[in-house]
Parts: C-alpha cells; sequence; structure tokens
C-alpha cells in the first residue's frame, strides 16, 4: 500500500485527536487572536445601544442546553448590554426544554448588574402552543402569560408598566436554536405586530436566516459562537465566546488543511492509477 | 457535599461517557444516551403538567371561576378518544379544528414574510435611482443592496431556477446556463456545511470548557477521575471481549 493510500484509509480516530487537539491546546494556552465585528452583529448592538432608558426589550430564549455553548453566551452578551442601557428586559422562552436554564440565566446576570425582579426584568418562561404563543402575546400579554416563571400574577408589575401586547415591546431579539425561534418571531410576530426584531442563532441555521436579514425583515443577526464573540468585544466584557474564538480559529484552519491533504493524496492516487494503465 | 459539586461530577461523567463513543460504541456511552433522553423527556413532562395542567387550566378554572377555558380543554380531550376505537370518530373534530386554526394562521403569514418578501427583495433595480443625483451604479461589493450585488443575485436566481428546469434539455447554452446554477448551489451548500463545521466545533468548545473548568481542586477534580474511569473501563471492556470466545452459531 502507498503513502498515499495509507493516508486515505487513516484510522478516524487519528482525526478525531487531530481536532480534539487543536481544540483543547488554544483553550489551555489562549493566544487572543483579533476579533472582527461584522455588520450584522453591529446591527443588534446599534439598535439596542440607540434605545432610550426604561425601553422594553423582549428577549425570547428560544433554546435548549444542547446549543448552550453558541448561544448561552450570546444571551449573556445582551443581558449585561441591555442592564447597563437600563433597559426593561421582559424574558421568555418557546421551549420548555430550556426554562429551567433561561431562568438561571437571567437571575445570574441581573444579579451580578444589580437588577430586580419585576422591577426592571421578568422572566414569563413556558407557555404552550408555539407560534400560536406570540400571536397571544400580540393580542394581550397578560393573556398569554398570566403569571411569571415564579407564579407571581404578571398584571401590576412595575416592569410590565404600559406594556399590554407585543404592540408595545420597542425592540424584540429571539435567540434561536431552531423551530419554534427566529423565524416564527417574524411570521407571527413582527410582520403581524410591527416592531423591531433582532435575531441570533445556532451557526447550523445561520445561513437560512441570512435572507431575512438581507431583506430587511430582521435588522441584525449573531450567528453561533463567533458572534457572540463579536458581541462580547462590541460590550467590552470578554467571555466564554471570546476565549473560545482561538480554538474555533485551530479547529477551522485544521480541517482546511485535513481537506487540502485529502485532495492532494486523492489526485496523487489518480495520477498514479493513471500511469499504470499507460503503462500496461 | 454542595449541589455545585455534584453537578459538576455528573457533568463531567456524562460528557466523557459521551465522547467515549469516538473510541468505539460502548455501555458507557449508551447509558449517558439514555440517560439524557430520560432526563430531558420527563423534564418536558413534569413543566408540561405544571404549566399546562395546573396553571393554565386548574388554577384558572377552580380558584378564579374562568369556565371558558372548559371549551379548549373538552377540544383537547376529543383527542384523547383516539384511544377508545368506537369513540375514535370524535377525535376527528379535535383535528379538524387544530388543522384549521393552524393552516388558516400559517398559510398567509408564511406567503407573506417567505414569498412576498423575498421576491420583494430579489427583483430590485438594477440601477439606483437617487434623489438629486439621476441614476447611478454602486460598486461596492459590501453593500448589499449595491448594483453589483444585484447583478450577482439576478444570475445566480435565474441559472438556479432554469437548472431546476427538468423538462428542458440541459444542452448549449442551456448547459452553460445550468453548470452555473449547480455552481451556484455548490457556494450556497458550501457555505452551510461551513457554518455546520462551525457550529460543531462550538458544542465541542463548550464541552471542553466544562471539562477544564471541572478540573479544578475546589470540584475535586471530576476531569482527571472520571477520563480514568472512563480509560479504565474501555480497556476492562476490550480485555473481557477478547478473553470472552464469540458463540458458534
Amino acid at each position: 500500500m502507498s503513502f498515499a493510500e495509507r493516508m486515505l484509509n487513516i484510522d478516524r480516530r487519528i482525526i478525531f485527536a487531530v481536532i480534539g487537539l487543536c481544540t483543547l491546546l488554544p483553550l489551555l494556552y489562549p493566544v487572543g487572536l483579533p476579533i472582527k465585528i461584522s455588520q450584522e452583529v453591529r446591527g443588534v448592538y446599534d439598535h439596542i445601544e440607540s434605545l432610550p432608558e426604561r425601553s422594553v426589550l423582549l428577549l425570547s430564549l428560544d433554546f435548549d442546553p444542547a446549543s448552550k455553548p453558541e448561544l448561552y453566551p450570546q444571551a449573556v452578551a445582551i443581558l449585561r448590554h441591555a442592564f447597563k442601557k437600563n433597559l426593561r428586559v421582559v424574558a421568555m422562552t418557546l421551549w420548555v426544554s430550556g426554562t429551567g436554564m433561561a431562568d438561571e440565566l437571567l437571575t445570574k446576570v441581573a444579579a451580578e448588574s444589580g437588577k430586580q425582579r419585576g422591577t426592571d426584568y421578568i422572566f414569563l418562561g413556558w407557555s404552550p402552543g408555539g407560534t400560536a404563543v406570540i400571536i397571544n402575546m400580540g393580542q394581550d400579554l397578560y393573556n398569554a402569560f398570566p403569571s411569571d416563571y415564579g407564579g407571581k400574577p404578571t398584571k401590576g408589575q412595575p416592569v410590565l408598566e404600559g406594556v399590554n401586547s407585543l404592540k408595545d415591546v420597542t425592540y424584540a431579539v429571539s435567540l434561536g436554536a431552531g423551530n419554534p425561534g427566529v423565524e416564527a418571531w417574524y411570521v407571527f410576530g413582527k410582520d403581524k405586530y410591527k416592531f423591531e426584531l433582532g435575531g441570533g442563532c445556532t451557526g447550523v441555521i445561520a445561513p437560512g436566516l441570512y435572507p431575512l436579514l438581507r431583506s430587511g425583515q430582521i435588522n441584525g443577526l449573531i450567528g453561533g459562537l463567533r458572534g457572540a464573540a463579536e458581541y462580547e468585544s462590541l460590550i467590552g466584557q470578554k467571555g466564554r465566546a471570546v476565549a473560545g474564538m482561538d480554538a474555533q480559529s485551530a479547529t477551522h484552519v485544521a480541517i482546511i488543511v485535513l481537506v487540502a491533504l485529502c485532495n492532494v493524496f486523492y489526485f496523487m492516487l489518480r495520477r498514479q492509477a493513471h500511469r499504470q494503465s499507460v503503462q500496461s | 457535599m454542595d449541589a455545585t459539586v455534584i453537578g459538576a461530577w455528573v457533568a463531567t461523567g456524562l460528557t466523557l461517557f459521551i465522547f467515549s463513543f469516538l473510541y468505539k460504541d460502548n455501555p458507557l456511552f449508551k447509558l449517558a444516551e439514555n440517560l439524557y433522553v430520560g432526563v430531558s423527556v420527563g423534564y418536558t413532562i413534569v413543566k408540561t403538567y405544571d404549566t399546562v395542567i395546573l396553571h393554565l387550566i386548574w388554577k384558572p378554572i377552580v380558584e378564579h371561576q374562568e369556565w371558558t377555558l372548559l371549551i379548549p380543554v373538552g377540544i383537547g380531550l376529543l383527542m384523547l378518544t383516539r384511544y377508545v376505537p368506537k369513540a375514535a370518530w370524535l377525535s376527528r373534530y379535535a383535528f379538524a379544528f387544530i388543522v384549521g386554526v393552524g393552516a388558516g394562521l400559517a398559510i398567509p403569514r408564511t406567503v407573506s414574510s417567505f414569498i412576498l418578501k423575498q421576491i420583494e427583495d430579489t427583483v430590485r433595480p438594477l440601477v439606483m435611482l437617487v434623489p438629486g443625483d439621476g441614476a447611478s451604479f454602486s460598486w461596492n461589493l459590501l453593500n448589499p443592496a449595491s448594483s453589483v450585488n444585484v447583478i450577482i443575485v439576478l444570475i445566480g436566481v435565474s441559472s438556479v431556477l432554469f437548472y431546476f428546469f427538468f423538462s428542458v434539455e440541459h444542452s448549449g447554452p442551456g448547459k452553460t446556463v445550468a453548470r452555473t446554477g449547480v455552481l451556484f448551489l455548490m457556494i450556497a451548500f458550501g457555505a452551510a456545511f461551513g457554518y455546520t463545521v462551525m457550529a460543531r466545533m462550538s458544542l465541542l468548545i463548550g464541552r471542553l470548557t466544562d471539562l477544564i473548568e471541572y478540573s479544578d481542586p475546589s470540584y475535586g477534580r471530576p476531569t482527571l477521575w472520571l477520563a480514568l474511569v472512563t480509560v479504565g473501563t474501555l480497556i476492562a471492556l476490550s480485555l473481557w471481549r477478547r478473553s470472552d470466545p464469540p458463540s458458534s452459531s
């Protein structure tokens, strides 16, 4: 067996080990590669930055622990920004399996920012129905969520003063890992009740959401861990996402090198086979 | 023992057990996989019961006498008649209601959002008309609305649509157009695959970040101990399988 043949039949576990090392080493010894801010992430940041104090930011945390590495840092960065800008945060989730995580996340970031539940922020929790919840909220928010996550009646809470439906929301951001997520919030929320919408998503679904961004249906998009790192850089509070960017870059380089090598070996084999057929 | 420490040990153990599949399928992976499915389903059932049955149905009806809620509850209960063969026909009323409402809500909104809005964005004039300046042509590739990008979109959309005309033979000039369409499709698939790779790597980074964090002495170094347990178990399983003679059938 020639060298090229041996390389093309390499044990897949060696490739796993290479990728594992390329991820682990930059996490242990960070280099601090520069992070370029993209226009789509800046769209969300600039809009939140432009909001006056006590505006209502609706944050829909439509993900579960399976997408935590990508969307959790995005949520932390947006919440830190919103609390820094002294906005009223109305958080909720359309994914039942992410309810506990969303509450923990909100409580943690609010505590570090010194914000009060009920006055500065509220977690509405989860309600069944997916897209129907969005429509219900557009008609009457208190009907969709009669009580918050802690069981306290939503009506009368200072954070919701003057907010009766989605029409009273200044800006909404959906951090979605699938359906229902950003698309559902556009179709059944923004398009019907006319509020400004931004999005955050996992890397897998980001390409599918770019057409919405280009057509102006959403005004910004935070895509995957890279998007979260960009947002962390914008607010000047570098966290988990920025820390992961060196590893991300290293693994991408490793994959590019592996793909290139594989092609080189493939063409070597093809030339070898061609020579043999000419000789015989 | 602190609940955080217990959580760290459980999370670390399950992560390492799942990673052990990269070596080969084994009982540790199956244990973690089944636990994951069981816990997520259990959590969903409990949350749904608490939110729907208790907070949205039981409390409003019993405590606040909101009797109108009995109508959706009744429609919902009709679905359960599927389990009683003689009364199964009643479930059709519930399904008819749900399908009717769902389609009525979704079709107009989806057509408006995904078809009309996207067509509106695709069909743009090649030359921009700026008030006072007249017609202008923008060469800025970074601006999505620039004239060059509009031309690229025009070529891409037309050629991809042509590629999917299977009733026309792709020969002569048609072959060139179809091949251009394939080129655009390949670029789109490449971008989608690139993002998918990025997402999977992000998940790996997330897990490894946790493993690094849990190697701290404050948690009792679960990463190191459980990595030893996982590797040890894999070696033991391998030795046990080698010593166990294959059964002849």
